[in-house]
This record gives structure tokens, sequence and C-alpha cells, in this order.
């Protein structure tokens, strides 16, 4: 499903240019190509609505950095940095201790937060309590741009949520909060 | 973990304000809500398995028949019916779920009715507390003597003044009247003399005489 979609992706000219996937020695044209590839991460999450980046699996065989035609890949070391660029930038979130799986972010959970809250005081679920399933595989939210989008994720949208006094996160036994519900404020 | 904390802290600073904890405006009833919408997401991903597998079941079925095997595809839509009214059962476990919501939400709504009628009845009667009647009562009693009072002074001040003073009074009294009367019909212009002068307009001159007279009348 992914590489039917990803081949409709347009790629930028750069990605069928060899030196891109060599970390350049040059510091300004060093930080050109880091803030390329970092764009074109992005885009490419967006454009096939990713969230989860393992990037042993992604050196493997993604697309992004396996680039068939022009028999290049992209070494751990440079996408290891090109990801924490991101993260330094607050579009990434690493998932675990060894920099392997990551949360790519390319709409912040603020954003996230705010079309859900949009959603909630269009559909008049104001003052309503919602699982956090509803929210992201529920029958009322399968145009939202959010539906499909990864529980982590709608979690830490709903935390920005409840930051801001709109809504109450009510959490249940499974800590990873699947069976958590939400109530909307007005 | 400390350059971690550090990250989120200096995250969160970009969007200042305090976290707010609104635990408590979730109440015992949303608790409920909560539950029965949880489970009715665990009753949709049953369905979903459910309708899943007929599909294969169905598929299967139909291959088993290509192949000839005639028993098999009849034991398997045997079991596809089955699985069909397992659906159908949950189905009205489902509206059983929602009708449930659908109540409690309800009752919710109409709790908040009656603490709105409560603390309205509840204003009303503090504003009666303030005014309660025997201050009412009271305060007319008051304002009545106050307005005797009055009227015993009125007639304090009346007795002082004869029945001669009031005779001159009233004398003064005309004389003014008089005297603004005449000059009210010196004010007056002359009424016109001799006949209808403009005989193009016969009808407003006619008209205007009679007014004029009444005007001096009054």
């Amino acid at each position: 499903m992914a590489s039917q979609s990803s081949s409709e992706f347009e790629w930028p000219v750069l990605y069928n240019y060899p030196p891109f996937y060599t970390l350049q020695t040059n510091l300004d044209t060093r930080a050109k190509q880091i803030d390329a590839w970092c764009n074109l991460i992005l885009n490419y999450f967006k454009y096939n609505k990713l969230y989860v980046l393992d990037l042993t699996e992604a050196l493997a065989s993604s697309p992004l950095f396996v680039n068939s035609q022009l028999n290049r890949i992209l070494s751990r070391e440079t996408a290891s940095l090109i990801l924490n660029t991101l993260d330094s930038r607050g579009n990434l979130e690493w998932q675990d201790k060894e920099k392997d799986r990551c949360l790519v972010m390319w709409r912040t959970p603020k954003e996230w937060g705010a079309l859900i809250y949009q959603w909630a005081s269009d559909n008049a679920f104001i003052n309503t309590v919602c699982t956090v399933y509803e929210l992201h595989s529920g029958d009322d939210t399968i145009n939202e741009e959010f539906y499909g989008l990864e529980l982590i994720m709608v979690v830490k949208a709903l935390q920005t949520l409840q930051n801001d006094g709109k809504a109450q996160i009510i959490q249940r036994s499974n800590p990873d909060m699947s069976d958590a519900g939400v109530k909307f404020f007005g | 973990m400390g350059a971690l904390l550090a990250r989120i802290f200096n995250r969160d600073q970009q969007n200042a304000p305090p976290p707010i904890n609104r635990a408590h405006d979730v109440s015992q009833q949303d608790q409920a809500v909560l539950d029965l919408k949880l489970q009715r997401d665990k009753l949709k991903r049953y369905q979903n398995k459910l309708e899943i597998q007929m599909e294969k079941e169905r598929e299967l079925a139909k291959k088993l028949l290509r192949d000839g095997k005639r028993d098999k595809a009849k034991l398997l839509l045997k079991k596809k019916k089955y699985t069909e009214s397992l659906l159908e059962k949950t189905d009205g476990q489902l509206s059983n779920l929602e009708t449930m919501v659908g109540n409690l939400e309800y009752a919710q709504i109409e709790m908040k009715v009656v603490e709105g009628l409560k603390s309205g009845n509840e204003a009303l009667t503090m504003l009666h507390k303030i005014m309660s009647i025997e201050d009412v009562e009271s305060l007319i009693a008051d304002t009545q003597d106050a307005i005797e009072y009055q009227k015993e002074i009125d007639e304090l001040l009346g007795t002082r003044l004869t029945q001669e003073d009031e005779e001159s009074l009233l004398k003064e009294l005309e004389q003014i009247t008089q005297g603004e009367d005449e000059a009210l019909i010196n004010q007056l212009p002359a009424a016109p003399v001799g006949g209808l002068e403009d005989e193009i307009a016969p009808v407003r001159g006619a008209s205007k005489q009679p007014e004029k007279r009444t005007a001096i009348a009054t």
C-alpha cells in the first residue's frame, strides 16, 4: 500500500543526484543538504500519512533512504544526523534509547490537537466523553484528517488540549492509553 | 534523562501557560459513559473481525465448490450462517449500548436543567429574604407616617393665612391673569375690515378668517 502510493510521490530533483547520499564536508553545503533531507522526510511521511520510522528497516528497504535506481543508500550515521536535526526542530521524537524507532511529526501535536478540537466542536462533542479509539478509528471520524492517526500522536495531541484546559484525558488500565477516553470542554 | 527533561522543558516554555487540570470536571457519569463507549468500540472491532471472517469463508466455500467438494462447501456455508447470526446479535448489543449511552447523556442534561432551576430558586429566595414582608410593611407604615407628618406641617402653615389674606391673594392672581390676556390680544393681528380683496383665492381667505376668530376666543 505504502509502496504503491509512494510511486506517485514527487521526488525532489536532489533525490536523483548521487552526492545527496554522501554527507558533504563543506559546512554550508552540508547544512543545505541536511535541510533538504529533513524536508524530504517530512513531505514523504505526510504524503503517505506515515508516522513511525524504524531506522533499521527504513535503511534496508524504504525508497526514502534506498535509491535503487542510483544504487545509493544513505548511511546510518548520516540518517541519524538528519533525524536528530528533525528532533531539535520539534518534528521528531525518539521512541527508544537506541534511537532506532521514532515518531515523525509532520504536523505538531498542537496542530493535531487543534484539528481534533475543531471536529469535536463542529460535531457537538463538547462536554461529551469520547474514546480515544473512536477519534482515530471511529465511524464519525472517517473523513477527518486524523483518521488512522497513530495512537501515540492522538494522545500527544489530546495532551496539548488538556494543557490548554480544553479537554481532560481519562486514563484507564492500559498504559499505552489505547483504552483511554477524553472529555472536551467548551 | 536530564537532556530529555531539558528538552521537554524548553519545548513547553514556548507554549508557556501552566497545564490546567480539569479532572474534577469528569463526573462519575462521564466515567460510566466512557465504559459503555469502550465496550461499544470492542463490539465494533469484533464485528469487523466477523465480517472479515465471513468474507474469507465465502471465498473458501467458492473455491471448494470449484474443486467439487460440495459437502465441505456446505459445511463452511453453515459456519458462515452462524457467523452471520453472531453479527446480528452484536448489532442488537450495540444498539443496547448506544441506547444506554443516550439515556445517560440525556439524564446528565436533565440534571443540569434541575441544577439551573435550583440555583435560580435559591437566588429568588435570597432576594425574598432581603425583601421580607415585615420590612415592606414597616416601610409602608413609615412612609404613611411621614406623609401624615407632612400634612400636619402643611396644616400648621396653612392656618396662618386668614380669610382676608386669601381674598387679596385671589385678587392679585386675577390681575396677573387679566394682564396676560390683554397682552395676548394685543399680540394678535388686526381682523380684516373690508370684503374679500383677493378674488383669486377666495377659499383661502374664507378659511383663514374663522380660524383667527377662534384664536381670539380662546
